[in-house]
């Protein structure tokens, strides 16, 4: 404790006198109802003890950071031009991208699948229609895959970079498309690095590229935990998401809450498969959880997040090892993307540099928050992308922000925001708990309403002025000037590739179910369907007899529709 | 328009996009409004679009779409409502609609476009406004 009982009673009646004496003075003299900005004092901080409470960086637990001090840097983005090679990317068939990649000389793979892809339709699909490589590359068989990998040819082997593919529902097909390249090209898959996002539940929440109701969905999630561990012991198994449900509306809170009761259910798969804890968490990793313009309550939230974890996996599950006591991959204060206007859309500068700021002050590197032209378009431009690089160099090392861990550590004002919200994170988890867990609140749509309602809430804010966002509901008067740009250099996404993709991949995939050999695609299909009805089967072998048979994502996933049905959402609203 | 006579709405997400935050603000924003909405969930077709605007009976339809589909989709529901009888019915766009796709959209039957910070009751107004008698 910092302060004994006695000094905080001083400070407490200090403060009280404060308020009926300057303060309400200074009201009073001018007209104020209440005051516009707050004090804080260490009697906020009651008995506050520093190492139950915050502790060393990188030790229990890991208020500041998850590591003793920042990692090395590697692999950063040096110019303009990396920093969007090594994006999230993707577009067309996968040749456009291949072309693409192979231009910017990228080294790993960051994948964006067309929504066909990630909801198991493949691109002739009815349903498909108007979507084939639009937010992403057509995938529709190995021989996708095996041709987009060729932007690696003669630079690097599949065992020396690692794929990142933010797939979902489809995630192990994806997976065993990986490791057939892999042995394509006489490389061991059990070198593959990676990181397939594989997070089904926040796909119900918030995303939306289900395909299978929970329970199955989570039985494939199992299946990749264990497969990963006996055989891709180098590849992430999972990426467990914030981001998407801060997006979609849920509060600070709430997205802690659900992202962090979403991760116990699957680190309870692993644990009734049989796996030691400490041998399989190891491999969690977590997606950032967005953030939103409210500086400081993100400092508070990206503390919080390391603490309540640190304590779910120290105490709920035991695990021993303190390396799987922390939010691998989670960072610090990020922006919230959702926060950037389309309205003078340079402001978005502003807001990322806050944000950036905010990063360094909650353990991080400062950044310079995502490029300003975001909310303009699919992509960023490399003039953006520039601003947002040296953004960040210039709070590095000018500001020299990042060159003390946690500076806000002790602030009477931040250890009391980081309390209050993990009081209430932990108080939407226990009522989680009791509805039987992440799945459960999920089935009865319980999680989807809550953040629906936040959404709203949000959004009247915005429209009643209660939450200004400048210059689109205040500040928009006809005195002041919409400063906009347009693209300077053009984006490198050709719109004319885009727009005839899907007549492209459509010929490819007719002449993939021309030249197989259907007879072994029907069994293999067969097989899939046997072994998915066993529970106890894990799916992998048989997805890549499928794959090496060229069978198709849609093909593969009916057979796993029939077994398994197909997710119907609740009705939330 | 006869102001006592309430408006139904349907607000439906063709296609596969996911991002459905807009769409259900709107729908419980119209509700405020004193509208009857009544939200389709995702991955509609056109068709199950043109089926439920039927059955509900509506006076609107709202077509929101972040996936760059709109151009394939938001025509054909306007093609098939025609087909059904339902040709009156004031059918509006939302979601991720550049500016230059526009245009070509009104050609096709979508009357208005209503993309990211417009607010609902501007929307509310100009349903009162234009939608058929």
């Amino acid at each position: 404790m910092l302060f004994n009982k006695r000094e905080l009673s001083r400070i407490s009646r200090a403060k009280r006198e404060w308020q009926e004496g300057p303060l309400r003075q200074q009201l009073e003299r001018f007209g104020m109802e209440a005051p516009p900005a707050n004090t804080y004092t260490p009697a906020d901080l009651g008995d506050w003890d520093f190492l139950e409470k915050v502790g060393l960086p990188g030790q229990y637990p890991f208020t500041s950071l998850e590591h003793p001090t920042h990692l090395p840097e590697r692999g950063a983005a040096v110019s303009a031009v990396r920093f969007v090679a090594g994006a999230y990317a993707g577009y067309g068939t996968v040749e456009d991208t291949r072309d693409l990649w192979r231009e910017q000389g990228r080294r790993g793979a960051n994948v964006a699948f067309d929504l066909p892809t990630q909801c198991g339709y493949d691109s002739d699909d009815p349903i498909a229609r108007g979507e084939v490589g639009k937010v992403g590359i057509a995938v529709d068989t190995l021989r996708d895959f095996d041709v987009l990998y060729q932007f690696l040819d003669g630079m690097a082997g599949l065992d020396q970079t690692a794929s990142n593919f933010t797939i979902n529902a489809p995630c192990n097909i994806i997976l065993a498309m990986y490791i057939a390249v892999a042995e394509k090209r006489g490389v061991d898959p059990t070198r593959l690095r990676g990181t397939p996002q594989n997070d089904i539940l926040k796909e119900f929440i918030a995303r939306g590229t289900y395909i299978f109701p929970p329970d199955p969905s989570m039985r494939m999630i199992r299946d990749t935990i264990t497969y990963c561990n006996k055989n891709l012991p180098l590849l992430n198994p999972i990426s467990i998401c914030g981001y998407h449900i801060r997006e979609a509306g849920a509060t600070a809170a709430q997205t802690m809450a659900f992202t962090f009761s979403n991760a116990i259910a699957y680190v309870q798969l692993g644990i009734d498969a049989g796996l030691d804890v400490d041998d399989f968490v190891r491999r969690f990793t977590f997606l950032n959880f967005s953030g939103s313009m409210d500086f400081f309550l993100e400092i508070a939230r990206a503390r919080a997040a390391r603490r309540i974890w640190a304590r779910i996996m120290k105490d709920r599950f035991g695990a021993k090892n303190p390396r799987n006591w922390i939010t691998s991959g989670l960072g610090s204060a990020v922006e919230g993307r959702y926060c950037y206007t389309t309205q003078r859309p340079l402001n978005n500068l502003a807001r990322g540099i806050i944000m950036g700021v905010a990063a360094a002050l909650s353990g991080g590197r400062p950044s310079g928050g995502v490029p300003y032209d975001e909310p303009l378009g699919l992509g960023h431009s490399y003039e953006a992308s520039q601003l947002s690089l040296d953004a960040a160099r210039i709070m590095r090392h000018e500001a020299k922000l990042g060159e003390v861990i946690d500076p806000l550590a002790g602030s009477y004002y931040v250890e009391s925001l980081t309390d209050q919200v993990e009081q209430e994170t932990l108080e939407i988890m226990r009522r989680v708990e009791e509805m039987g867990g992440s799945v459960e609140a999920i089935k009865s749509g319980w999680m989807q309403r809550e953040v629906a309602r936040s959404a709203y809430q949000f959004h009247r804010e915005v429209e009643n002025g209660e939450r200004v966002i400048v210059g689109l509901n205040r500040f928009t008067g006809d005195n002041e000037l919409n400063v906009s740009t347009s693209r300077l250099a053009p984006h490198p996404y050709d719109p004319r590739k885009r727009e005839d993709a899907e007549e492209r991949q459509l010929a490819n995939l007719a002449q993939v179910k021309k030249e197989r050999d259907n007879r072994q695609v029907q069994s293999s299909l067969k097989a899939l369907h046997r072994a998915a009805q066993d529970k106890n089967e894990n799916l992998m072998p048989y997805f890549l007899d499928c794959v090496k048979a060229y069978a198709t994502i849609g093909e593969m996933c009916n057979v796993l529709r029939d077994v398994f049905g197909e997710w119907e959402p609740v009705d939330v609203l | 328009m006869d102001r006592d006579r309430i408006v139904r709405v349907l607000i439906a997400k063709p296609g596969l996009d996911g991002h459905d935050r807009g769409a259900k603000v709107l729908t419980l924003g119209l509700r405020d409004e004193g509208m009857e909405v009544i939200y389709t969930g995702l991955r509609q077709t056109p068709e199950k679009v043109v089926q439920a605007a039927v059955q509900e009976d509506v006076d609107v339809v709202g077509l929101s779409c972040l996936s760059g589909a709109h151009n394939e989709l938001f025509p054909r529901v306007v093609e098939l409502l025609r087909e059904s009888g339902k040709e009156d019915s004031l059918v509006l766009g939302g979601g991720l609609i550049p500016e230059e796709d526009v245009p070509r959209l009104k050609e096709k039957g979508i009357s208005a476009v209503f993309t990211s910070g417009t607010s609902i009751h501007a929307i509310a107004e100009y349903i009162r406004q234009n939608v058929a008698p």
